[in-house]
């Protein structure tokens, strides 16, 4: 993908070729879900959990991904919890050491004519945060970074507001009622996402979490892909799809929704996954959070970059949102071995 | 040994020609299923369905028939979901289809479980399970006890955000000699050594075996950890507790 040729581009220029797989001055390194660390929390004092709920302080952590780590993306949103808890999910918010998570035990819809998107989805505390924070960023660091949003798929928002077990088996007894559920969901994650462009973002992570851990890939092409098409034609930005786990045996099927690339886990091969998408997509990934992140050092990170580099990954970065107590050492590792393997094979 | 005509249900010899690919697996399904009257296996067929309405009518049919609660158990409900367990491992069905089949044990089981407790019928043996403080997923562990419920175990399950002191009360409680932890964050898993380590702090570490998992937990954590085992998958959790039993009767035997 990188090109000799092609001048010196801003990150921002570079996260935004990869996403339409054109030619870039050297692989972008960007998480398209969240950087955020213990570390980096105490380094700008923006710990958690008021860093997902103060816009000032979720745009100072989220800076730290450009600022401190030399990132080529902001991510500002951290969790997944920000349009649950708008909808209403209960949030146990934890400390500065746990992310926050939805209480999917105590479902907020049982039925599909239960699912309500409140008026007050866009103003309420934690979207609002999400969409100030945006807008903080892009006047700091717009030109220079891209700045990617993030908003929730309507089957990750089924296993918040349903139950996991509850919308799973929903799937399963009356597939008919799961699509009219979906289609009701899919109605905040239009909303959220373009009041996440009219904020300023650059692009925006969907994730959305038919994970071959959960379901299969013929669930994929049954329940969202049609789904995801139309949300793709109506967000108008380059959208990143994001499911943890093996996916390869849905990539074919995610190469076809029309998003820009696809965020993928590292229990999938670079190879194996260049082969699924077919040129169609770009993929980001796929540095693994537990065992290299989070236990591992420099030399380990590299490799697995490298490893990503040599397959023609389009953008390299953590597989999911970085593990809390990761080293800045780690993290800061990725570019620089991005960097240096540019500069070999130029070389 | 027996042979798949030995078995009467069609759709089960179906099930076990399409699905069952590993020869001692085979075997073992195959005898099961041929020492199992025609009554079980429709019951063994239906569960494998995920047809909780027909396992419910069915297991009243045959306890009210007076075949004894155990065979209905043992002969029905647990053979079907031994091919469920490993239709899940290899891939064929996935969680939605494995929920159906737990919600069918479940039927099956709300006749079973009365009479087997009133007769003082000892289980396989008796687990605790729950997700460690500070961690809500639950899915992984739902998983492993619906496959541990559906071998024979007696499960107590402490649901999520459990602290170590809720895991060791429940052991003393239900006098359990298997634990069995689940983390999905990362944030989390090391919560799980912190949970051993109140165990060998109160003296108790010497009277259970202890599982984890989740889906980042790797051999290599488990034992980080101080952890007997970890499995890959909910029919391993079921191996792993038959083996821990087993490893647990003879450290206490010698």
């Amino acid at each position: 993908m990188s090109d000799d040729l092609i001048r010196e581009m801003k990150g921002r220029d570079r996260v935004l070729a990869a996403l339409r797989r054109e030619p870039v001055d050297r692989t972008p390194v960007c998480n398209p879900t969240s950087v955020a660390t213990v570390e980096l929390m105490d380094l700008v004092d923006a710990p958690f959990p008021d860093a997902n709920r103060d816009p000032e302080l979720m745009a100072r952590l989220a800076a730290t991904g450009y600022t401190e780590l030399g990132f080529d993306s902001i991510m500002p949103v951290f969790t997944i919890i920000q349009e649950s808890s708008a909808l209403g999910c209960k949030i146990q918010w934890e400390q500065k050491d746990n992310w926050p998570t939805v209480k999917m035990r105590e479902p907020i819809w049982e039925d599909v004519d239960d699912i309500n998107v409140p008026s007050d989805f866009l103003t309420h505390q934690d979207t609002k945060c999400v969409l100030d924070a945006i807008s903080l960023l892009k006047k700091e660091y717009g030109d220079e970074v891209a700045i990617i949003g993030k908003t929730m798929g309507p089957w990750s928002l089924g296993y918040h507001c349903f139950g996991v077990e509850p919308f799973l088996l929903m799937s399963l007894d009356d597939p008919g009622k799961t699509h009219l559920a979906l289609d009701r969901m899919k109605e905040a994650t239009v909303e959220f996402g373009i009041a996440q462009i009219e904020a300023g973002a650059d692009a925006l992570t969907l994730p959305d979490h038919a994970t071959g851990d959960l379901v299969s890939g013929e669930y994929y092409r049954r329940f969202l892909r049609d789904l995801h098409i139309e949300l793709v034609e109506r967000i108008p930005i380059p959208l990143i799809m994001h499911i943890c786990g093996r996916t390869v045996d849905r990539m074919g099927y995610i190469a076809e929704t029309g998003f820009a690339a696809f965020h993928y886990d590292s229990k999938n091969k670079p190879q194996e996954s260049m082969e699924a998408v077919d040129g169609q997509i770009s993929l980001v990934g796929n540095i693994n959070n537990p065992e290299t992140l989070f236990a591992r050092g420099p030399e380990e990170v590299t490799g697995e970059v490298c490893r990503n580099l040599e397959h023609g990954i389009h953008m390299v970065g953590p597989e999911c949102a970085v593990p809390l107590q990761a080293s800045i050492e780690n993290l800061k590792a990725i570019p620089q071995a991005v960097k240096d393997w540019h500069r070999t094979h130029a070389a | 040994m027996a042979e798949l005509n030995d078995i009467a249900n069609d759709f089960l010899k179906d099930e076990i020609e399409e699905f069952i690919e590993r020869p001692n697996e085979r075997t073992r399904i195959i005898d099961a299923f041929a020492r199992a009257t025609p009554a079980m296996q429709e019951i063994s067929a239906a569960l494998i369905d995920g047809d909780n309405g027909t396992v419910d009518t069915l297991t009243r049919a045959a306890l009210d028939d007076g075949i004894e609660a155990l065979e209905v158990m043992d002969d029905g409900l647990i053979n079907g979901m031994s091919i469920v367990g490993i239709k899940f491992r290899e891939n064929f069905i996935f969680v939605p289809e494995v929920l159906a089949c737990a919600r069918a044990m479940k039927a099956g089981m709300a006749h079973i479980e009365p009479i087997l407790s009133a007769s003082g019928i000892q289980p396989v043996g008796k687990v605790i399970m729950g997700t460690v403080k500070g961690d809500l997923h639950d899915i992984g562990k739902n998983l492993c006890i619906m496959m541990l419920r559906g071998a024979g175990f007696v499960v107590h399950d402490l649901g999520v955000d459990t602290s170590e002191d809720e895991f060791m009360d429940a052991v003393e409680e239900h006098e359990a000699p298997l634990v069995g932890m689940s983390a999905l964050l990362t944030t989390t898993m090391p919560n799980m050594g912190k949970t051993i380590d109140a165990f060998i702090d109160n003296d108790m570490r010497e009277d259970v075996k202890i599982m984890v998992g989740g889906a980042s937990v790797t051999q290599e954590f488990a034992d980080d950890m101080g952890a007997d085992g970890t499995a890959e998958d909910a029919v391993g959790c079921v191996e792993l507790a038959n083996r821990l039993l087993v490893e647990l009767k003879q450290e206490q035997e010698a």
